[in-house]
């Protein structure tokens, strides 16, 4: 009878743990770290695929010198940043990555009002191929924000909710995750119509 | 179900043709208040509420599509709509395709064909475990070369067909349907339920009676616990505590009806109309008509055009 009492006991524990939100909140801080390699998979995506295209536009329009600078130049910045779950939780790392993201975003959207005055390679089979890899790989990294976005939100959510808050302060004291930001300058349309 | 309102900014999405419009997504703000978009109920893989199909190639795109789920179990689905409702088709395709869930659950090897009618948009979204096989690259090369000329010339049927079976060609001998065991579509959730169901039974019968009462009050909180890998909310398991309770002391009396057991223990056999081997005996008869989507996953791959 005594051993019983004693096993009803270590199993009223693990009930309880349950129920003070120890394993969700672990749960959704595992989840947003593998939120968070889903983004960054999207990003080198994008990043492997631009050599290919501004090798593809130079073909066309060798004259734009400075707009393909520019691209190489911000890939170059993504290409060196740290990456992995370091970024989670250094907040500057994290607002460096942003920023260095939306670098590389803003001068492939100059990228494309240039080519718009290049018909010839807009017909280009090579061109058109890049053109629907980036649009895949932007609605991708679209995607993954969002999901890292609510993967950040439930797990922000349980640490802040009883009895979750309770526990967080108490045993885990993990900090609050950051979400992504709309980016600079995404609050207005863009100028141009293509 | 997790809801993606990705972009908002609509009316310029529209309008742009099909090389430019995807360069816009990443200018687009992360939130936006998702607008009139609900995604319909499939009735089969082929889903024509547009009306661009005539009847004949409807029927035969579902006959190659059911049997092409039998034997590679990739799911393609096509789904063409009137209206997106006013919002970007790349944000339609992932509602849909995630709501259905085409593909199986685990090889994610679904396709959906969206086409918007009244936008003269197309879009083939991938699922995540076909993105190697149907890149994004040979994707929008269906799109350019197969969809948009025929759309244009108003030959919906040929442009549907030849999509269809470029993806079929693209994606044949990816996976392979699974042997089908009996019940092969039967949930796990509910057999290892019924298993635990039956491990408790057993264990009451062992124990006296306050002890059963205890047994009851806990063994089913914990075992729906691990039962369930730990995606049940606390409170539930709370509510359990006194069903346990009340399932420990009346559950062995039951059963002492149709078989006596004495202290010793209880018997397998003791166990009523075969509990545990309840969820092994679904079965689906064979492979009769369209039996749902599987549930598979998708990561915004694939390519959209318009015509």
């Amino acid at each position: 009878m005594r051993r019983l009492f004693k096993l009803l006991f270590i199993l009223s524990v693990l009930v309880m743990l349950q129920a003070c939100g120890y394993n969700t909140i672990q749960e959704k801080d595992e989840a947003v770290i593998a939120l968070w390699a889903d983004v960054e998979a999207a990003y080198q995506r994008r990043a492997d695929l631009i050599p290919g295209l501004v090798e593809t536009v130079k073909g066309y329009a060798a004259h734009e010198r400075e707009t393909l600078t520019a691209i190489t130049e911000a890939r170059a910045k993504v290409g060196s940043l740290t990456l992995g779950k370091e970024v989670l939780e250094n907040p500057q790392a994290f607002e460096g990555f942003q920023q260095a993201q939306g670098a590389l975003s803003s001068a492939l959207s100059r990228l494309m009002v240039v080519v718009e005055r290049y018909p010839e390679l807009k017909a280009d089979q090579g061109f058109r191929d890049f053109s629907h890899q980036l649009e895949g790989t932007e609605n991708r990294i679209n995607v993954a924000r969002v999901r890292y976005n609510e993967g950040v939100r439930a797990f922000n959510t349980s640490i802040r909710t009883f009895p979750g808050s309770l526990t967080n302060s108490l045993l885990l004291k993990l900090p609050r995750r950051e979400p992504f930001k709309a980016e600079a300058g995404a609050e207005k349309a863009p100028a141009v119509k293509f | 179900m997790l809801s993606y309102s990705l972009l908002g900014r609509t009316a310029l999405h529209h309008r742009s043709n099909p090389i430019g419009g995807g360069f816009l997504l990443f200018l687009l703000p992360l939130f936006s208040v998702a607008q009139g978009f609900e995604v319909p109920a499939y009735r089969g893989y082929v889903n024509d509420q547009a009306d661009l199909i005539s009847d004949h190639v409807e029927r035969q795109l579902e006959r190659l599509l059911q049997s092409f789920d039998e034997s590679d179990s990739t799911q393609v689905a096509v789904l063409t709509l009137p209206s997106l409702g006013g919002i970007p088709i790349e944000e339609a395709s992932l509602q849909v395709a995630e709501k259905w869930g085409i593909g199986r659950r685990g090889k994610d090897n679904g396709v959906l064909l969206l086409v918007g009618r009244e936008e003269r948009r197309m879009r083939l979204e991938v699922g995540r475990g076909l993105e190697a096989t149907l890149t994004d690259l040979l994707a929008g090369r269906i799109i350019d070369q197969v969809l948009t000329p025929a759309f244009r010339e108003g030959r919906y049927d040929e442009g549907f067909q030849r999509a269809i079976g470029a993806v079929i060609a693209a994606t044949r001998g990816e996976y392979q349907a699974d042997p089908r065991p009996r019940g092969a579509r039967g949930t796990p959730g509910i057999s290892s339920y019924l298993i635990f169901f039956g491990i408790l039974v057993i264990f009451l019968g062992v124990l006296g009676r306050v002890a059963r009462l205890l047994g009851g009050a806990l063994l089913l909180p914990v075992m729906t616990y691990l039962g369930s890998a730990g995606s049940v909310v606390w409170w539930v398991l709370l509510l359990l505590i006194p069903a346990g309770a009340l399932l420990g002391m009346v559950l062995p009396l039951f059963l002492a009806g149709t078989h006596r057991y004495g202290h010793r223990g209880m018997p397998l056999g003791g166990l009523p109309g075969g509990m545990l081997g309840l969820g092994g005996g679904r079965s689906f008869g064979g492979s009769s008509g369209f039996g749902g989507f599987g549930g598979g996953r998708f990561g915004g791959g694939g390519a959209s055009g318009g015509w």
